[in-house]
């Protein structure tokens, strides 16, 4: 009997142990959460490296501030893909199996991001790019979203900006030779000229262009009332600068590669009353954007731009998609999958397509004072829900 | 318009000349590619925007820029190149690029990776006609390219240094046998070079309002283009080429429009140089 009596009572203290033991490490929610974001911190897009980072860095800080994803700490680790692809692959592959990151940002264009993108998606990490907009990135998988416009999107967007805002009858298009460059540019094209819309020209010039002054005088000589110019902000200050030069007066739409204070800053009075179609409304009522914003400004002296807003809420997303479905990556995925009406610094984002695309309104703003400032907002669903 | 365009082509055009000007000095003297011209060149932007901004003034930031880029041509000239001289001519081509490889790396390293504004005030009035219409600060570009020009056939043409100078392009052991002292001769072709360098640099950086740390890459294959074409050494030539390679860009771009880059261009006309006078490059090395 005092043999039965000890068994029972081991029996007893075994469960009573696994019990606690399953409870300790309970309902599983680990003490640190770590994503990877990736971004060219040095090489020709280091300012935008820069950018990304440190928005990524204030949207962790911020979360752990309020207690973290339940409980849980957010790390940010950081990776330089140098603007190349090989640098991209190498980091993505470091972060997933060495680093352990549970999902990817990209914070940097569409060239290192679309290398990343079919790496994720075979290692089944969630996959979300802040502002890369080549369509290879999504079409790598159901691992992978974009939190900005793809191509298309934005340039329908520019149409109906010029068009119904700005009033264009006759329009001329300069272009960057690059992937984005022409998408924006060919589908505003279009959209145009389905809408009767006169197009004067459609020239292209190479990355990286400095003199714009032949191009000007050119323009000027075909006399439109306005201008629809694609490019990075380096571009765009310089063709801000030459249209000035030539003594070009009509009005000019840019898009979001200008959105950045280096455009204002190197652009200086040039850019004054430039409208640009872009993901980022500096006078957006939300207190997440403002708050954004404020403390971007506060916390590293530079004003925030598309980059910076786009990587933010990346971040945000990935956070968000945490907080719903735990912290195991294909969780995570179909939270992202299933996100809605999640507020951003870059606006309200609706939700994804099921190819991954963000669905959310165009945001358009124009150079007053030397400042980016609210113009008009583009929320019809036929402009802003991506083709897939 | 075409007046305009032509116009625009000679602006761009006495960009090129500035950069290459000094460059073909140093070729004319000692047949040495010297790519690290382009390195002094970005120094002299650097140099003239930090002046600028701390002082203002217009004068000083050229002459502190001509002074600091006349002292590192010379460096580079003691250190760099005199111990490499007597060398196969790729030896110090190899020197040259590497230099121009290591100061790009620098300046981003000290100066950091952004495209930094260099908004230089310059009160002189434009020109604004019905056909016609340039700034002030394009006329400002003409107008030194052409006031250096000048200074330069003079220095070559009317002073004993021009004298000693062509002597020494010609055959650097006869000159030298006849009493030149050509160390000299060579360093201050340096130096003059590498001011003009600074010059440009300020030109370039001002017009488009972007310095940054590998504005150097293009004006480096650029300017080899157009003291090729220039024929080699020869400081009226370049001045013509340079002149003659902006208009070709820009009315490329207006006829032909854009489906060929303009740096295609440079390279065209190099390509077909060298097809033409296969010599010309490594000079006295065949």
């Amino acid at each position: 009997m005092r043999t039965a009596k000890l068994k029972v009572f081991v029996a007893v203290l075994c469960v009573l142990g696994i019990v606690l033991a399953m409870s300790g490490c309970g309902p599983k929610r680990p003490e640190v959460v770590k994503i990877g974001v990736y971004a060219p911190i040095t090489g020709p897009a280091a300012a935008d490296g820069l950018a990304a980072t440190n928005a990524a860095q204030l949207a962790a800080d911020k979360i752990n501030e309020a207690g973290g994803i339940n409980g849980t700490r957010v790390e940010i680790l950081t990776y330089d893909d140098r603007f190349e692809s090989a640098s991209a692959v190498a980091v993505a592959h470091q972060a997933i199996e060495r680093d352990g990151v549970v999902a990817l940002v990209s914070g940097s264009y569409s060239t290192p991001t679309r290398a990343v993108a079919p790496i994720a998606q075979e290692a089944g990490i969630p996959h979300v790019a802040g502002y890369a907009v080549h369509p290879d990135v999504t079409a790598a998988g159901n691992y992978n979203f974009r939190n900005s416009f793809v191509g298309t999107v934005q340039g329908k967007a520019g149409a109906w900006v010029a068009i119904n805002q700005m009033n264009a009858q006759k329009v001329c298009i300069l272009m960057v030779d690059t992937d984005f460059g022409r998408i924006l540019g060919e589908t505003f094209q279009a959209e145009c000229e389905a809408a009767g819309v006169q197009v004067l020209s459609a020239d292209t010039y190479p990355y990286g262009e400095k003199d714009f002054s032949a191009l000007m005088t050119k323009i000027k000589g075909l006399n439109p009332d306005l201008l629809y110019a694609t490019g990075y902000y380096a571009e765009g200050a310089a063709i801000a600068l030459a249209a000035k030069t030539a003594g070009l007066t009509c009005k000019v739409l840019g898009m979001e590669g200008m959105d950045s204070p280096m455009f204002l800053e190197l652009g200086g009075e040039a850019t004054e009353g430039w409208v640009i179609t872009s993901n980022l409304n500096r006078d957006d009522a939300s207190p997440v954007t403002q708050e954004f914003i404020e403390e971007y400004e506060t916390q590293f002296g530079i004003q925030a731009d598309m980059v910076a807003a786009s990587t933010y809420d990346a971040v945000l997303i990935v956070c968000e998609a945490m907080r719903l479905g735990g912290f195991e990556p294909a969780a995570i995925r179909d939270a992202i999958a299933g996100l809605q009406n999640f507020q951003g610094a870059t606006g309200l984002i609706q939700g994804f397509t099921a190819g991954g695309e963000v669905i959310k309104p165009v945001q358009v703003q124009i150079v007053e004072g030397g400042e980016f400032h609210y113009y008009a907002v583009v929320d019809d669903p036929a402009i802003i829900t991506p083709p897939n | 318009m075409v007046i305009q365009q032509i116009a625009n082509g000679l602006v761009l055009g006495s960009l090129y000349a500035l950069v290459a000007l000094g460059l073909t000095i140093v070729y004319g003297v000692l047949r040495v590619l010297h790519v690290a011209h382009a390195g002094v060149f970005v120094l002299g932007a650097y140099a003239g925007l930090l002046v600028y901004v701390s002082s203002g003034s217009i004068v000083l930031c050229l002459a502190v820029a001509m002074l600091v880029c006349g002292f590192a041509g010379f460096l580079m000239y003691r250190f760099l190149y005199r111990p490499v001289l007597g060398r196969p001519a790729l030896i110090p081509l190899i020197v040259s690029i590497g230099t121009f490889m290591f100061l790009e790396d620098l300046y981003r390293l000290v100066m950091g990776p952004y495209i930094k504004a260099l908004p230089l005030k310059l009160s002189l009035p434009g020109l604004d006609l019905p056909f016609l219409r340039l700034t002030g600060q394009q006329l400002f570009i003409v107008g030194v390219t052409a006031l250096l020009l000048l200074a330069l056939w003079w220095l070559m043409k009317g002073t004993r240094l021009g004298l000693a100078w062509r002597a020494s392009a010609q055959d650097m052991e006869t000159a030298g046998a006849h009493g030149i002292n050509t160390d000299v001769i060579v360093g201050l072709c340096f130096v003059i070079g590498s001011a003009i360098a600074a010059v440009a640099g300020i030109m370039v950086g001002s017009y488009y309002n972007q310095v940054y740390p590998s504005m150097g890459s293009v004006p480096a294959y650029k300017a080899l283009a157009v003291i090729v074409l220039g024929g080699l050494g020869s400081v009226p030539g370049t001045v013509v080429a340079g002149l003659a390679l902006g208009l070709a860009e820009t009315l490329t771009m207006v006829w032909v429009g854009t489906i060929l880059p303009r740096e295609a261009i440079a390279f065209l006309v190099l390509i077909l140089m060298l097809l033409v006078k296969p010599t010309g490059l490594l000079g006295r090395a065949s």
